[in-house]
This record gives structure tokens, C-alpha cells and sequence, in this order.
């Protein structure tokens, strides 16, 4: 009947393009979060030192953990709000439907990621750079990287925050699907903690970083990373296969 | 060709229902009016024909297809009402032409054109229009991407006058230019009814008529007189309407079905015999309750 028929992967492709342009606020946080991450970590993750006759010395040690963390947790909490009604209908202003909205916000999620995986690298550098100027001390030496543990280690970093932007779609979804959840699931997450917990010996949280922390193939890692993070994204498309656009 | 077609269409919610078993047929390339009181599940319809609403029952096809959730119907349909959600990330422009990349027929000029004429700001965000200003954005995607079902929802809502008046001129002419289906709802009859070519007239998710406007205006006559001569012309069927005039007066509203000679007898009898017009027609048939706003503030 259609003078046009519609192909699916073309709308997508536009509604992506579309995604990173309206969605750009979200970077403007990364940044901010970044740089909150970079003052927290001069305080250093550890620290030695000793002394002999006239030679003291302390050993400071700084990594980018913390910039890390901070930014899966801004991968988290942005494809949460990504999931809400206003963003959401953005898409019903043109042409979609669940299913291409979904394509697309899952090429975001993950661009968005790779894009993260790189400035936790870059800002790494800044962070080195600051600490150089701001930190009174003598001598720093750094980790230097070659060009494969690089790769991987910004691959990997990427992959971590993909994981919790995947994961922080699903729970969106959820709460969209029904307003319980907003509520149900802090209590299960911390409720489970606490039970697991009481034994003495918590293995919860432990168990689930050994999974993917201490995988030593890198294949392996992205295998169980986007095997992972698949099933969050087939989880979103299912509960909201029957939501409707109610505004 | 249908472009719309609804059959035994029930959306419920609760127990309460906003359309109730509304059965109709929208033929292609012709300017219809929904038309109904606030409540009356305009709105409500409409989602369910753009696809954004799952009917509870009943079926609904646009161009042959179901359409909830699905691509091919969301491209060559097009909803404009006053809350359209655009991203506050991209200007006036750009939506401009996003929209444009993502509609096939889209015309580019025809939108630049009314988008200067408007004299909005390129360079200025949709979240910081006025409600006005807003509606008369929407209604210009609404126009220029050209889809073969076009469903506007109060489009003039906030429109000041003039502007209300270039949009159903604008509307005509691209109409004429470009035939395509056409949905617009509005409480206004008045102001909409030379544009429309039939009315679908709803309330209470019922429909209540649905015909071209040309016969709706021959649809009813109303009666003017001296009560006790209206009565007992009228007697035997069930009027429209009816409404005290005061002094002995009553007006009456039948439908037309009288022929010239029955209608020459009442003249005769003194009575006046007047055309009612489309939009006093509708009110009337959807009138809430017996008798009107006047039986609130009349409490001896």
C-alpha cells in the first residue's frame, strides 16, 4: 500500500544520529563527575613510608580507580534517565517504534561507553599532570603503558562501563514498567547484601567482581561482559514491549 | 482506499471506559473533524490511530495495518498536539531538519518558508517557547512532512487569531496541493467547519454522527413559537432540544424530516422555522444532562 516501505536499520541509524545529538547533556555530567573524580584522587589509594638515621620517605601511590568508578556510576545513573518518560517521548516525536527505539539507545549506550572508556584514559593524564604540578614532592614515577596493554586496558574499561550502562537500562526499564520497582529494588540489592552479610563471610559483591575481574583472557572478559550486558538489553525489550506512550 | 478503519474499538481503563465501541471508516484524501466535548475521548482516539495507545478491544487499522508499535504506520503518520516532546538539545532549526531526515515526503522550503514567516528564531530551543509559539511549531513539522495521515490534535490551542486563521489557510492550500488524510479534532466547530469535509462527532466515547458537514447543516431545523403550537407540531417524535424562551416562548430542535408542506402548515401556524447551524447542532446533541448551565444557578 505504501509508496515507501520503511527499513528498520535506516530509522535507527537516524534515530541515533538524532540520540547523539539531544542526548549531549549527559557528557557535560561526565566531565563534571571526571573532574570530581580526579580532586578525590589525590588523596592517593595507599601509602608507606619509612625512615633510617637521616632519610625519611614516604611513598604515596595514585591510580585512576576512582575516576573508574565514578564514571560507571555515570554510565549507571545516565541510562537510567535516558529510560524516562521525557526522554523516552523525544523519539514519538518522529518516526519509531520500541523496538528501533531501543536499537538506538542501545548504540548510544554503547558509543557513549567507548567514548567514556577513552576520556577515563585521557583524563588519567590530566590527573598525572595535576599531581606533577600540584603534589610538593621530588620524583613521580609513572607506569608506562605499551600500545596492546593500552588497548586492552582502555577496551576493558569501556567494557566495565558499558556493563553498568546496560545494567542501569534494565533497572530503568523496570521502573518505567511498574513504580514498585524503584522501591523493590534497592530493598532486594541491600537486603541481599545484608543476608549475605550476616553469615560473617559476604561473598555476593566478591563473587560477582571475581567473574569479570579476574578473568585473564581479554576474549573471555568481552565475552561474559556483552554476554551480560545482552541479556540486561533483551530484559528492557521485553518488559517494554507492550508500554504504550502515554503522555 | 480506508485510510482509518475502526471496528467495535473499546479502550478501557479501569472500569471507566474513555472510548466505548466506536466503529468507523475514514476514507483516503479527505479533511475530517473529530469532534466532541472536553472528555469526550478525542485525544484518547487519536493515540490509538497514531499507534501510541493499545486498544483494550476491538480493532483498528490505518492503511490496512495495526497501528501499535509499528514502524511502517509511525513513518506516514504524523501527531501534532500541544505537548509534543522535542529534545531541548537541538535548536528550532535543527528539529527543522531532523525532522526532514526522517520523513520521506517531507518538504523542505515549504517548512523554511512558514518557519521565517512565523518569524521564529533558528537558534532558539522548543522548551523555551511560548505555548503559542509552540503550537505554531508543531503545526509547521505537522504540514510539511506531508504524511499521508496527518492527525492534529487542537493544533491551535494558544494560537492568537491571526495565526489561527493563517494555519487554516495554510492547512487548505497544502491540502489542495497535496490531498492526504486529515484528522483534526477541535471543540471549535465553528471556526473549522469550512475547512472539513465530514464530522465525526463523539462523546463519551460514543459516536453520535458521522457525515459530511454539507448534510449535517441540513441535518436538524429548529422551531420558534408560541409553546403550547411548538409542542403540538412536534408532537410524536423526540426533539433535539428543547429550551424555554421565556414569555410563553419555546424552541424546539428536530431533526429535518418534515416535508414542504408540513413546514408551509407550521408557518401558517405562526411558528419560525430556522437552519441550525453545524456547531449549535453538535452542542446540542451532546448535551450533558438536561438542561443547561442555566438549571445550575436555579435553585427556588
Amino acid at each position: 500500500m505504501y509508496l515507501t516501505e520503511v527499513k528498520e536499520w535506516d530509522i535507527v541509524k537516524k534515530q541515533f544520529r538524532y540520540k547523539l545529538k539531544s542526548y549531549f547533556g549527559v557528557f557535560n555530567s561526565m566531565m563534571a563527575i571526571q573532574l570530581l573524580a580526579i580532586l578525590f584522587s589525590f588523596n592517593g589509594t595507599g601509602m608507606s613510608g619509612g625512615s633510617s638515621g637521616t632519610l625519611d620517605y614516604e611513598v604515596h601511590y595514585f591510580t585512576n580507580d576512582i575516576i573508574q568508578v565514578f564514571t560507571m556510576i555515570w554510565a549507571f545513573i545516565s541510562a537510567i534517565i535516558i529510560t524516562t518518560k521525557a526522554y523516552r517521548y523525544d523519539d514519538y516525536a518522529f518516526v519509531t517504534n520500541r523496538k528501533v527505539s531501543h536499537y538506538s539507545n542501545f548504540l548510544f549506550l554503547f558509543s557513549a561507553s567507548m567514548f567514556a572508556g577513552v576520556t577515563v584514559y585521557l583524563s588519567t593524564h590530566l590527573f598525572k599532570v595535576l599531581t606533577h604540578m600540584l603534589v610538593d614532592q621530588s620524583s613521580i614515577m609513572v607506569d608506562s603503558m605499551t600500545i596492546t596493554e593500552f588497548m586492552t586496558g582502555t577496551g576493558a574499561s569501556a567494557m566495565y562501563i558499558f556493563l553498568f550502562a546496560t545494567a542501569g537500562y534494565f533497572v530503568g526499564m523496570l521502573t518505567q514498567f511498574n513504580k514498585i520497582f524503584s522501591i523493590l529494588l534497592p530493598v532486594v540489592f541491600i537486603g541481599a547484601l545484608i543476608l549475605d552479610g550476616l553469615t560473617g563471610n559476604p561473598t555476593l559483591l566478591i563473587n560477582a567482581a571475581t567473574f569479570f575481574g579476574s578473568e585473564t583472557s581479554f576474549i573471555f572478559f568481552l565475552i561474559k561482559v556483552l554476554g551480560v550486558s545482552f541479556i540486561f538489553l533483551l530484559g528492557s525489550m521485553g518488559i517494554s514491549n507492550q508500554m504504550e506512550v502515554s503522555k | 482506499m480506508n485510510a482509518v478503519v475502526c471496528n467495535e474499538l473499546i479502550k478501557q481503563y479501569g472500569s471507566y471506559k474513555a472510548i466505548n465501541e466506536l466503529s468507523f471508516t475514514f476514507t483516503e484524501n479527505k479533511i475530517t473533524g473529530l469532534i466532541g466535548r472536553n472528555g469526550a475521548g478525542k485525544t484518547t482516539l487519536l493515540k490509538i490511530i497514531a499507534g501510541y495507545l493499545l486498544p483494550s478491544s476491538g480493532e483498528v487499522r490505518v492503511f490496512g495495518e495495526r497501528p501499535f508499535n509499528n514502524l511502517n504506520v509511525s513513518a506516514h503518520t504524523i501527531f501534532i498536539d500541544n505537548e509534543m516532546s522535542f529534545s531541548n538539545g537541538l535548536t528550532l532549526f535543527e528539529l527543522l531538519e531532523t525532522a526532514g531526515s526522517f520523513y520521506p515526503n517531507w518538504d523542505r522550503g515549504l517548512a523554511h518558508r512558514l518557519f521565517s514567516y512565523f518569524s521564529f528564531n533558528p537558534n532558539q530551543y522548543h522548551g523555551n517557547l511560548s505555548k503559542g509559539m509552540r503550537s505554531t511549531f508543531n503545526m509547521i513539522i505537522g504540514l510539511s512532512s506531508r504524511c499521508p495521515l496527518t492527525i492534529f490534535d487542537e493544533p491551535t490551542s494558544g494560537m492568537d487569531s491571526p495565526t489561527r486563521n493563517d494555519f487554516y489557510r495554510a492547512l487548505l492550500k497544502e491540502y489542495i496541493a497535496h490531498p492526504r488524510t486529515i484528522i483534526l479534532s477541535s471543540h471549535l466547530l465553528e471556526e473549522v467547519e469550512d475547512l472539513l469535509e465530514d464530522i465525526l462527532l463523539i462523546n463519551s466515547g460514543e459516536k453520535y454522527l458521522h457525515m459530511g458537514i454539507e448534510d449535517l447543516k441540513q441535518h436538524a431545523v429548529g422551531v420558534r413559537g408560541e409553546a403550547e403550537t411548538v409542542t403540538r407540531w412536534i408532537s410524536g417524535i423526540q426533539p433535539i432540544h428543547v429550551q424555554e424562551m421565556g414569555a410563553g416562548m419555546t424552541y424546539a430542535v428536530i431533526e429535518n424530516e418534515r416535508s414542504k408542506k408540513e413546514l408551509e402548515e407550521a408557518r401558517i401556524l405562526g411558528l419560525e422555522i430556522a437552519p441550525v447551524s453545524a456547531e449549535k447542532l453538535c452542542s446540542y446533541l451532546t448535551k450533558q444532562s438536561r438542561g443547561g448551565i442555566d438549571d445550575v444557578f436555579n435553585r427556588g
